[in-house]
């Protein structure tokens, strides 16, 4: 055993991994020393024994990890995905055609309101992602780096802005401005306004508000690593304030490209605005049509295929993005001796300047949709009149179905986001290393994965995990809560393991190897001197994950198991029962609640949680 | 228990590895929670006297009232029921991408042409019709092959208007097209709205024909059309004075009356019947067939009818019953004078996604 220890490679398989390319640690070396190194001779056997076992194990994992990597990511995105998008081709394969290869329907989506489509949303991506690194990078920046006046609320806030479906956000601003909305009926006659909100202007808008809390979360991960050493060293040289932010933000490119990405890939898959706003702008989007196509009788699944193909093609967009910014370079700053960072003051006419800027977002992506939904669940006779009721609020808590469902839905989004933190943490780690041809085959699935909708997911999981032979061999997870949990963790891996790209893309592999190099085994050196640096975005990752879970509906509604309905499909029955208001009140009594439990986990971090490991994770003082 | 529990029908896996085992931990939690959740489970399956060992009931259900007839079913007969509540959509879903494994035992929705599309791909049971005393709405809606069985009926394309803005509605279809609506009118998309298809198909059977039909549409729209996704939004629009006559479900639209007295509901001649129906799948176990026309034949009992009109009062439970001594609510418009028609699901199910298709493609953009 101790041999095995001795003989077993150093940290390059190491679960975290260092990087391949790694720098020499903090004693000069660049290799580690073994579990025996200096230090370790006075120690008892026993104990000895027991960090060889933990060496051997986590070497053992390590040699594991790879395949076992791969083979998850096929069972839970390839296989799937691979088993609804071969329809496109092959729609007799699954008994929905006759024809066992085609591409009558690549060329359909090629040609008329599909393609159209596609180039809509292809655009409108583009754009909604530019949009929320605009935004959200500056309100990082400014929360994170500056004495902004109230910037503890503004991550609070930014996490109701995550949770809300956007369908929430764009009801809201529809029932604002639309013909005879509130708008007009307040007295603002402001027919621009309404051919500017309804159109692709607003699309944008509001799917650029829906990518900066994915901006927010990633940059403000990295800022967190980003010492203060780096401005100090700028403005040391002589470099104004300006030039001093011109020289950290490039070191921030992992984040702001990965931003960019999982923005676009969001947008490209979204249904909520594509089925509301932009619909009714006449503003055809390409998901739109994938869900026309799922959601008609017959189904065409193929059609949808076709459609789902190009989404995924469509990433290439961003890669080919990331690629370029990100080619060659090094971006580890955050180590042992990463300087805990000083906030700026601001001058009181940028202060206020900040406010305004902050403020603004928050009224445009929460202001609105909540006036939306709270009249929607406040009025009883369909907006008739401003008289307000509780009545929907009183059929909310005194029906007896509400509760199984809301327990439901947080214990599937607690247990998939506590699989998917662990996932995406591997992931990130290993998109975070040298870029090689496999990394690089990694990075184009997840973000492929995160640009198919949903519902692609949820039928490719039926098809995959119904398979008639399966059923003979005792394989029958179709319509259990074993499913509907795999699909949840298959639909938030990729977009998890994005959002901690920036984070661990700043680690140095110098904190691992001083854990090795004081005599503690992998896990341990991993645990005492990389958690810490990374708890705070794993965190976040963690609750980026429940939140979108919590009130998530098209892989509710096609995988839940029969008799235990989540919370979405709960509301979604109300709502499509002509019980509007009802489902409505629901709908805002579920946002709180989440809400609630994300008060708890981010109050737990902070009672619990070290102070150092706040401190590192904090990012700022003061 | 839920059908199959993940730790009774475990994966075969070839070897320990650390993620795998831990996705299925969590995965048997989880599959441990929701079975304890649900309303179904092992533990309430009970040997029914003079019947094969019961299994339990898969129910796919989109109606307002399901979990109350379910419940109540299950009490009386002594059957597990597992329900799946959900929209019309995502069921036919299931059943579509399930067809060659189907798990699910009994469909219950509102439109006929579903049916008939299930029906022409061998997915339904035929053959079986409870012995019940059919009126003529019922009689109407009963197809021939006897593959789904209706339970009640709603009317597609039902006329809602504000009666203090519009004191004298159109009476016809043809007055739809007067000058003085222009602007006013609103419906549903059929895309999104599975009651407004049939109200679509109904028109075009009506007027001879899909060319006629999609004049009338056309017309329509160059007379201002506004279309909403459904029948939630098109009435929002009604009530907020956007529009002043929405064409929706008749359930939807004497509903709305309950909450904005203003509301009026008037049925313009033909009106297209919309039933909602129960077929059973003719790939289900036997027993669960059998378990399956014991539900079909609670619901049309006057035990199943009850908790029909009482268990989603300003929702589903507006339907017009299917069945002599069954009265409809006070609160639905009496259907007497109002000529009824019956599309032909067999005909007009294959052509919706292509009715559809042109309808969004020339009516919505």
């Amino acid at each position: 055993m101790t041999l095995a220890a001795h003989e077993s490679p150093p940290a390059r398989t190491d679960l975290v991994g260092g990087r391949d390319d790694a720098e020499p640690t903090a004693s000069g070396t660049s290799s580690v020393p073994g579990p025996r190194g200096p230090g370790r001779e006075g120690r008892r056997v026993g104990s000895t024994r027991r960090s060889d076992l933990w060496t051997l194990s986590a070497e053992g994992l390590a040699r594991l990890g790879r395949p076992v990597l791969w083979l998850s990511i096929v069972a839970l995105i390839l296989a799937p995905s691979a088993c609804f998008l071969v329809l496109a081709v092959s729609p007799r394969l699954f008994g929905q055609g006759s024809a066992w290869f085609t591409l009558s329907y690549l060329r359909a989506v090629l040609t008329g309101g599909t393609a159209t489509a596609l180039v809509n949303s292809v655009w409108v991506s583009c754009a909604a992602a530019a949009l929320g690194l605009a935004v959200g990078f500056p309100i990082a920046w400014l929360a994170s780096r500056t004495d902004l006046p109230g910037r503890r609320v503004v991550a609070g806030a930014m996490w109701f802005v995550l949770l809300l479906p956007s369908w929430l956000p764009a009801i809201g601003w529809q029932r604002l401005v639309q013909p005879d909305g509130v708008m007009y009926r307040i007295g603002l006659d402001l027919p621009v306004v309404t051919h500017l909100v309804m159109g692709p202007v607003g699309v944008v808008l509001l799917l650029g508000m829906r990518c900066v809390p994915f901006t927010y979360l990633a940059v403000t991960a990295a800022l967190a690593g980003l010492g203060q050493e780096f401005e100090d060293a700028a403005r040391v040289h002589g470099a104004t304030r300006t030039g001093a932010i011109r020289l950290v933000a490039p070191i921030l490119a992992p984040a702001i490209t990965s931003a960019l990405a999982i923005g676009f890939a969001e947008t490209v898959s979204d249904f909520g605005v594509a089925s509301t706003l932009a619909y009714s702008s006449h503003f055809p989007l390409a998901t739109y049509q994938l869900y026309a196509d799922v959601n008609g009788f017959p189904p065409s699944f193929s059609g949808a295929a076709a459609i789902g193909w190009l989404l995924v093609a469509s990433v290439a967009v961003p890669l080919a993005f990331q690629a370029r910014a990100l080619r060659g370079r090094s971006y580890a700053v955050l180590s042992g001796r990463t300087r805990p960072v000083v906030r700026r003051e601001l001058r009181p006419r940028a202060k206020l300047g900040a406010v305004a800027f902050v403020a603004l977002f928050y009224g445009a992506a929460l202001g609105v949709p909540g006036f939306g939904a709270l009249s929607s669940s406040l009025l009883a006779d369909f907006g008739a009149s401003f008289r307000l009721t509780l009545v929907n609020y009183r059929l909310v808590f005194a029906s007896s179905g509400l509760s199984g469902p809301l327990e439901r839905s947080l214990a599937y989004g607690a247990i998939t986001a506590s699989v998917t933190v662990v996932g995406g943490f591997v992931f990130a780690t290993m998109l975070a290393r040298k870029r090689t041809a496999t990394t690089k085959i990694l990075d184009f699935l997840l973000l492929a994965a995160v640009a198919l909708p949903s519902v692609v997911f949820a039928a490719g999981y039926i098809f995959a995990y119904n398979l008639p032979f399966l059923s003979r061999m005792g394989i029958d997870i179709y319509q259990t809560v074993t499913l509907l949990v795999l699909g949840y963790v298959a639909s938030s891996l990729p977009t998890n393991a994005r959002v901690l790209v920036g984070a661990v893309s700043q680690v140095q592999r110098s904190l691992h190897e001083a854990g090795r190099a004081h005599g503690a085994g992998s896990v341990r050196a991993w645990a005492r001197g990389v958690f810490p640096v990374l708890s705070r975005p794993l965190t976040m990752a963690w609750l980026l994950t429940f939140t979108g879970i919590f009130l998530e509906l098209p892989i509710s509604q096609l995988l839940y198991a029969p008799g235990s309905p989540p919370l979405s499909v709960a509301i979604q029955d109300n709502l499509g029962n002509y019980h509007f208001g009802t489902g409505m009140a629901q709908a805002v009594v579920a946002v709180l609640f989440a809400l609630v439990a994300v008060g708890v986990v981010l109050g737990g971090y902070r009672l619990l949680a070290p102070k150092g490991w706040r401190r590192i994770g904090g990012g700022a003082h003061g | 228990m839920t059908k199959v529990a993940y730790g009774s029908t475990r994966p075969r896996r070839p070897r320990l590895v650390p993620q795998v085992a831990a996705l299925s931990a969590a995965g048997a939690l989880a599959a441990t929670l929701g079975a304890t959740a649900g309303v179904a489970s092992a533990s309430s399956v009970h040997r029914s006297s003079g019947r094969s060992k019961v299994v339990p009931l898969v129910v796919y259900s989109a109606q307002g009232y399901d979990k109350l007839a379910t419940e109540d079913f299950s009490k009386k007969y002594h059957i597990p029921v597992q329900l799946d509540d959900n929209s019309t959509g995502p069921l036919l879903t299931q059943i579509e991408a399930s067809k060659n494994n189907p798990k699910w035992g009994l469909l219950w929705v509102d439109g006929a042409t579903a049916f008939a599309g299930l029906d022409t791909q061998h997915l339904l049971l035929r053959g079986y019709e409870p012995r019940v005393s059919w009126n003529s709405l019922g009689l109407q809606a009963l197809p021939k092959d006897k593959s789904y069985v209706p339970t009640g009926v709603t009317l597609a394309g039902a006329m809602a208007y504000d009666a203090a803005k519009v004191p004298n509605p159109p009476s016809s279809w043809a007055d739809l097209l007067a000058a003085k609506w222009k602007g006013q009118i609103g419906t549903n998309d059929p895309s999104q709205s599975g009651p407004t298809y049939p109200f679509v198909a109904g028109m075009m059977n009506d007027l001879g024909g899909i060319g006629a039909g999609e004049t009338f549409f056309s017309d329509l729209k160059a007379n201002g059309l506004v279309v909403n996704p459904t029948n939630g939004p098109t009435l929002a629009a009604l009530a907020s004075g956007q529009i002043n006559i929405a064409l929706v479900q008749s359930s939807a639209a004497v509903g709305a009356t309950f909450s904005d007295k203003n509301l009026k509901v008037r049925y313009l001649d033909p009106v297209t019947i919309l039933p909602s129906a129960i077929g059973i799948d003719a790939k289900a176990p036997k027993q669960e067939q059998v378990e399956a026309e014991e539900f079909a034949s609670y619901v049309l009992s006057p035990a199943g009818q009850k908790v029909m009109q009482t268990g989603d009062p300003t929702g589903d439970s507006l339907y017009y019953p299917v069945l002599n001594g069954i009265a409809p609510r006070k609160a639905l418009p009496p259907l007497t004078g109002v000529k009824t028609q019956n599309i032909d699901p067999y005909v007009w199910g294959p052509k919706e996604n292509t009715i559809n298709a042109w309808f969004d493609q020339s009516i919505v953009q």
